[in-house]
This record gives C-alpha cells, structure tokens and sequence, in this order.
C-alpha cells in the first residue's frame, strides 16, 4: 500500500468511526470526582498499571490505542504491548525511562469520574508524591510481588499519612512472577496490616494484581481463584469522593469581594467544609465579628443552601470591612486566629532553607510574612522517629515552628484541610519552596517556642498608629478603608522582609 | 436538601475557584480567547467567577488572518452581547512576509503567525497572566500541567522547573520576568466541554455542527474551503460533503469529520460515543514527534 492510499484510508477509517455511532453513553453528569494517586518505585511497574487501567477499563480513544499498537515497544519476550506509553508523557523522561513529575490522567467508568495522580517512585522524588497526595482521595500503593514491602513502601505511607490520604489500597503486582502465589500475597498482606495499624488509615485493602497481563486490574483474575475480593477498578468505583462530603464545620475562604454599584457586596469563595444556609450566622476568624447571610448568590441563581465543593458569593447581613484572607465560619467552631503555628513540612526546593532568606505564608486565600522559622526536627520516615535539627533540604520533612507577621485565620490540618494547610513562598523568586500542615495553633498572643532573642536580629515592630500617621495618613475617617490598610501594612512588611528585616504587625486597634 | 454535586458542577466551581484566584494574584491577566467551544466554556466561567461584576479583565484574540469567517462573526458577536474588552492582535511582520499555512510548515507558520504574535501581545500590553482554555486531556505534555504555569522572560516553558502545587493553593507570585499561563479547565475533557455546553445553553460557532460544506480532500484529512485563497491541485476535486468541525483553528490547518449531527444534543452524542481524540484534526500536532512539548518549550500556549 502507498503512503497516498495509507493517508486515504486512515482518513475513512477516522470519518466512518464518528458516523457509525454506536451505543451511546449516558450524557447524564457522573457521580462526583475520586482522585487516586499512585505511588511506587520505577521497578514496581506503575506506569503499566495505570496504563493497563487506561486500556481495560476507560473510553480510551482509537487513534490512542492505534499510537501504543504501531509503537516498536513491547514487553514480556515481545507478547504485550508497553501500557506505560501511555502514561509517560515528557520527552525528556521517555529518554531517561522514568517518570520525573506529576501526571494527572482522567477516565470514566459508568459511574464516576476518575482522575489518577501519577507520581514518581524515586527517593529523590517524595516531594512530587507529598504534593500529589494533597490532591488524591485515596491512593494506590504499589509493591512487586517477589519484594514485597520495602524501605520506600514505608516511606510512601508516612507520607500519605502526613499529607491527609485516609485510604489505601495495596497493590500486589507482577502475582504472574511468582506463580499467582497464595501464600505469597498473604505474606506480604500481613506486612501491610502491620503498616495500616501503625499510621490508622481509614481504609486499607491489599489486592493481588498482574499489569502486564491484566490481571485483577479491571477483570476478575482467572489465574487467582483463591482470592475473591474485588478487581482494583471495582474497588476504586466504591470509594467515597472526598469533594463531595459535607461534613464538618463550615469553612470558606474569601477569595475576593465582588461589587455591583452600590446594592452589592459579594464575598466570593468556594466553600471547604460544611454548609451554609441563608439566615445562618457565620463569624469572621480574624476580627470575631459576626453577620448573617442574607444571600448565597450565583449567576444561575440564588441558593437557600450551599455545600462544600461549591463556589459562591455570601452577601451579608452587614458590612463586615473583610477582604482576600479572611476565612468565614460557624461561630460555634471558628478556626483560630493565630500568629504562632506548629506545622509539618515537606521541603520542595532545590535550595535548602535559608534562615537568612525572606519567606511567606500562603494559606487557603491569605498572604502573611514569616517572621521566623524554626526548624525542630527531621523525621525520619522509615521510623518515623525525630532526629533533632535546625534546617532542612528537599525532600525533607520537617517539624517546625513558624511565627507569623500579623495574625491569621488557622486550623490544624486534622480539623480542616483547606484551611489548616499552607505553603512557603520565597519573596524574591516566588518559588514555592515548601508545602505545610498545621498540627498545632497557638493563641493570637502567645509563642510556640520561647523566643531566642540572644541570637535574633531586633524584630521592628509597625503598629497601627504608626502606619496611620504615615503610610496610611490619606484613609482616615474613610469608612470600609480596612481592606486598604491592611493592605498597605502587609506590602511594608514585605519590602522589609525582603530586604532582611524581621517584621511585626500590630494592627489591633487601641 | 441540595442534590449532591455532580462531577459538572466539582469542575464548575473549581474553574470559577481558579478564575478568583488568578484576578486576585496576578497584576494584569489577560483572557486568551480563540472563539472556539472551549474559549466559549472558559468565557461563560469567567462570568460566573465574577457575577455580578464585570469580568475584571479583557479578552485577546490572536488573528491569524487565517480563521474561519464564521468564527470572526461569532467573536464579535458574543463581545456585543457580553459588553467584552476585546484586543484583537495579528503580527503585523509575519503577514507582512506573507507566512501563511499554505506555502509554509505547520511549524514555521505556527509559531510566526500564533506564538510570536502572543509573545508580541503579551510583552506591548505588559500582561502578567493569561487564561488559557488547555486540557490535561489533550495531549501527553499537557498531562503534566500545572494549573498556574509559570513561563521565564521570552515566555519559555521549562518542565523540569514548574513549581508543586499542593492542595488548592495556587501561588501567583511571580519572579523577576516572569510572566504565568493560568489554566482553569486543566481538570476537564473534551466530552465536558460538550456536556457543559448543553447543560448551560450556550451558543458555539455553528462550524461544530453539521451541514452541507464544500470540501477537498488533503494528506488523507478533509478540509473545508473558507475563501478562495487556497486553489486545490488539478487532482483534488470539490465535493460537498455533510461534515463538521471537532476542533476549530486557521481553516487550512482543521480538518472536518464526516457528521450528520446538526445540533448540540446531536454533537454531545456523538462526542460521548466518538471513538478518536480531538486533536486528530489538528494538522500541527502531527508535524514531528514530541510537537507540543517543542511548541510549547518554545512559548506556545
């Protein structure tokens, strides 16, 4: 065949395809979202595995699968095809035969959408596997079954449990290479009970698989009959999605405040945790002060009541001079406002902590300087043991102690994770240099840790009188100028903590 | 009680999250709007974000002098409705050496005609951001994605230099010459986009259903004759053939696919059932190996 007839007959394979429409899948909205990270070393075949859920189990295109089966790559003595192709996305990784970052894969079965978070299995790599379990509901852990659990499986829970994964499930690949073992798959399912029980994940369920050849992966293993728990996608299809449970304390973020000539005053945010309904009473964390919600307003309409997941604009009952930063709740379990957290960290940079450096706190909608950062301790992920130490590298975590220019909205992570979670960002480059869970948070007026005044610089101190006679001389008197001000103490403190000065806010008023 | 979220309305809000985020962070965005279903979608999010306020920045369109006619009619259409800040910007030196996608490569003609003339829009206006309609499903380098996308001074994409984005915290802070590519449906697939579309009214450029169209047929893809700029070789006959548009660019570079679906709900089943992927019909993709990921190092969006 020509090349000419070849490119005619691709092109009528291509028209014929879309007009023969076969069965029609349902156009109805899927059943929410369940995020599913991956994680595993580059041995463990997880491209493949993914690859091979890709295949089996989702609406794949034709000229996809065409790509995989014209590719010259084949494994197992040539008889399968490389599923990981479909995975390994970056040009630079198909050379070196790794996956080098985060990869975000969707597919649908009948009932919901699936979107799989790729991350790599490289030691060197923990940074991308904690940054891809901020986003997953549930993660697959992935182990060869002639190895088992291993150093880096242990390393991996700890991180899925210090990031917030609550379910796991292990799978047990390449069962083919052990002959379909029983007695192996129920060796390696007590180490990872032992596992579950030391981190206390919600849910943990180990299953045996084979990826190349498909096994348990969407179908049911005929190789396998001794096992009668369900194929991995079955298992994944009764996960709960995180996104869509309500539950908790209400929580939302202000994002931005919306204005439409003088009769609106939105606060726009998309809601984290709980609901909110028109009429309920809900607190700003920083300055206490309450409204009530007079409208849950959308451009398709008014709402009577808003979940998690949603994106909204609450307009109140009265105006609370609030702007970007402040996080709204019920009353009753108001996050705290803090300027003294204790927190976890996974360094994410190239570049180690610089305690000479200037960093800031970016939480769910707020910016604040870091007036201090005290690193504590390393931990070991293995043991999970604490080894005394005063900085930290990429890759590391960390426990340290972090003191904050002004006070801010705070949960700790185990209340809420939208709002108890954070990331540093270094002033001058703007990289984000590491990402954080709170797990401890002191009141507005008292320190985590003693302050070590002998070997610190002089803090300056700019309090409110200070700026309103100065920088902020042209807003006095001015009703709702709060938002500016604040502003404009924030963007001082930032050029001196940049330039190497460590700043406080003082912005309560006498 | 509210009926539980649908993954629709997960995508929805997190889009409009997105929207808020980058207005807020960013000093100057820009919306890149190219007229077709998925700057439709992008658009219509970008009104809810900020409903009922104006959308707090303008929208830029990259002419090619190469887009279809119907597209420009549509464009100026939706602006009148909207009440939009549009900038249209063509580059002036490339047409001015008539590069065009007839006599030159998909790849020459790509990046003189879209990815210098964005270049040139973005640095004369001093944008620091630009929305984007990019899908992770389109393509393997867009699989890895951030949502916020940060480009170095010349408007370089660097893989291996993006920053984590952890939870839903999009850091906007920008580096000295650097400017961000914003991306608010990252997380949703072209049969969202379809699926979106139908649940929320929204008009398209009729290019995406079908009708009777005159067409030749190229390199094995069938293209439509717009105007009378491109004359078809002795061999290639014109023929009218019921076919529509799954994706729409410069129309030498878009290949139609034969449908008999004449409106949404026509469209939306066939999408759901379509068994090839959408950019199939995009001629530039196919020009080399790793297409993208080269376009895209190099400052295409």
């Amino acid at each position: 065949m020509s090349a000419r007839q070849a490119l005619k007959s691709a092109a009528a394979a291509v028209t014929s395809t879309v007009t023969s429409a076969v069965a029609v899948a349902p156009q109805r909205d899927l059943a929410g979202i369940v995020r599913v990270l991956t994680c595993g070393s580059v041995d463990d075949g997880k491209s493949t595995l993914i690859g091979r859920m890709l295949w089996d189990g989702s609406d794949l295109f034709d000229d996809q699968r065409e790509t995989l089966r014209k590719s010259d790559r084949r494994v197992l003595d040539g008889k399968h095809l490389d599923y990981s192709l479909l995975v390994d996305g970056l040009i630079a990784e198909r050379a070196q035969g790794i996956t080098i970052d985060i990869a975000w894969r969707t597919f649908d079965t009948s009932k919901r959408r699936f979107v799989i978070i790729d991350s790599p299995g490289h030691e060197q790599y923990t940074r991308n596997m904690a940054s891809g379990a901020s986003h997953a509901d549930v993660a697959i852990m992935l182990v060869d079954a002639r190895s088992g659990i291993k150093r880096q499986t242990r390393r991996h829970a700890a991180i899925l449990d210090l990031f917030g994964v609550r379910r796991v499930v292990l799978a047990v690949n390449k069962m083919d290479l052990v002959d379909w073992s029983e007695a192996r798959f129920r060796e390696i399912e007590a180490d990872f009970k032992a596992l579950q029980w030391r981190f206390g994940f919600d849910a943990a369920v180990a299953i045996p698989v084979a990826s190349v050849t498909g096994d348990n992966i969407v179908h049911r293993s005929a190789n396998m009959p001794w096992y009668q728990g369900p194929a991995l996608l079955d298992h994944l299809d009764q996960v709960p999605s995180a996104a869509t449970q309500s539950t908790g304390p209400f929580r939302m973020a202000v994002q931005t405040v919306l204005r439409d000539g003088q009769d609106f005053r939105g606060l726009a945010g998309s809601i984290t945790a709980g609901t909110v309904r028109v009429g309920d009473t809900i607190v700003d964390a920083v300055s206490r002060r309450e409204a009530r919600i007079a409208r849950i307003a959308t451009m398709s309409g008014d709402l009577e009541e808003a979940l998690s997941g949603q994106a909204v604009a609450l307009v109140l009952d009265r105006d609370l001079d609030i702007s970007r930063g402040a996080v709204l709740a019920s009353p009753q379990s108001a996050p705290k406002a803090t300027q003294a957290i204790e927190a976890r960290l996974v360094w994410l940079s190239e570049q180690p902590l610089d305690p000479g450096n200037a960093y800031l706190l970016r939480t769910a909608t707020d910016l604040v300087p870091v007036a201090r950062l005290d690193v504590q301790a390393r931990l070991d992920l293995e043991t999970l043991a604490r080894a005394p130490a005063s900085t930290c590298a990429v890759n590391d975590i960390a426990v340290a102690a972090i003191e904050l220019a002004r006070p801010v909205a705070l949960d700790t992570f185990a209340v809420s994770q939208a709002t108890g979670s954070f990331v540093l960002v270094d002033t001058i480059t703007g990289a984000t240099v590491a990402g954080g869970v709170v797990t401890a948070v002191a009141d507005a007026t008292t320190r985590v840790a003693a302050p070590d005044t002998a070997t610190r610089n002089t803090v300056v101190i700019l309090s409110r009188k200070q700026l309103a006679a100065g920088v902020c001389a042209d807003l006095e008197g001015q009703a709702g100028s709060e938002g500016e001000f604040r502003r404009r103490a924030g963007e001082v403190a930032k050029l001196l903590q940049s330039n190497g000065v460590a700043v406080r806010l003082d912005l309560d008023r006498a | 009680m509210t009926a539980p979220l649908s993954h629709l309305d997960l995508l929805e809000a997190e889009a409009i999250h997105i929207f808020r985020e980058a207005a807020a962070e960013f000093r100057k965005p820009v919306l890149m709007y190219s007229i077709g279903k998925d700057s439709t979608v992008l658009l219509h999010l970008a009104r809810k974000a900020f409903w009922p306020a104006k959308i707090p920045f303008p929208l830029l369109h990259i002419d090619t002098t190469w887009k279809f006619r119907e597209m420009i009619t549509f464009r100026d259409a939706a602006v009148a409705e909207h009440g939009l800040d549009l900038i249209v910007h063509t580059n002036r030196d490339g047409l001015a050496r008539n590069i065009n996608p007839l006599d030159h490569t998909p790849s020459i003609y790509t990046d003189v005609m879209k990815t210098q003339a964005l270049k040139q829009a973005l640095d004369a206006h001093g944008f620091d951001a630009a929305f984007g309609g990019a899908r992770r499903d389109e393509e393997a380098s867009r699989a890895k994605e951030r949502v916020f996308s940060f480009r170095s001074a010349g408007h370089r994409w660097d893989p291996r230099a993006q920053r984590p984005e952890m939870w839903r915290l999009l850091n906007g802070r920008l580096g000295s010459g650097e400017t961000a590519r914003v991306f608010p449906l990252s997380n949703w697939t072209e049969k969202d986009i379809w699926r979106y579309l139908a649940r929320e009214k929204l008009a398209v450029v009729p290019l995406y259903f079908a009708a009777d169209r005159p067409t030749i047929e190229r390199n094995g893809q069938l293209l439509v004759l717009d105007d009378a700029r491109l004359t078809p070789a002795p061999h290639e006959k014109i023929v009218t053939r019921r076919v529509r548009f799954r994706t729409l660019g410069c129309w030498p570079l878009t290949a139609a696919v034969a449908s008999d679906a004449t409106d949404i709900d026509g469209v939306v089943a066939e999408t759901l059932s379509a068994r090839t992927s959408e950019r199939i019909g995009r001629l530039i993709d196919h020009d080399q190996a790793g297409a993208m990921e080269k376009k895209k190092q190099e400052g295409y969006f």
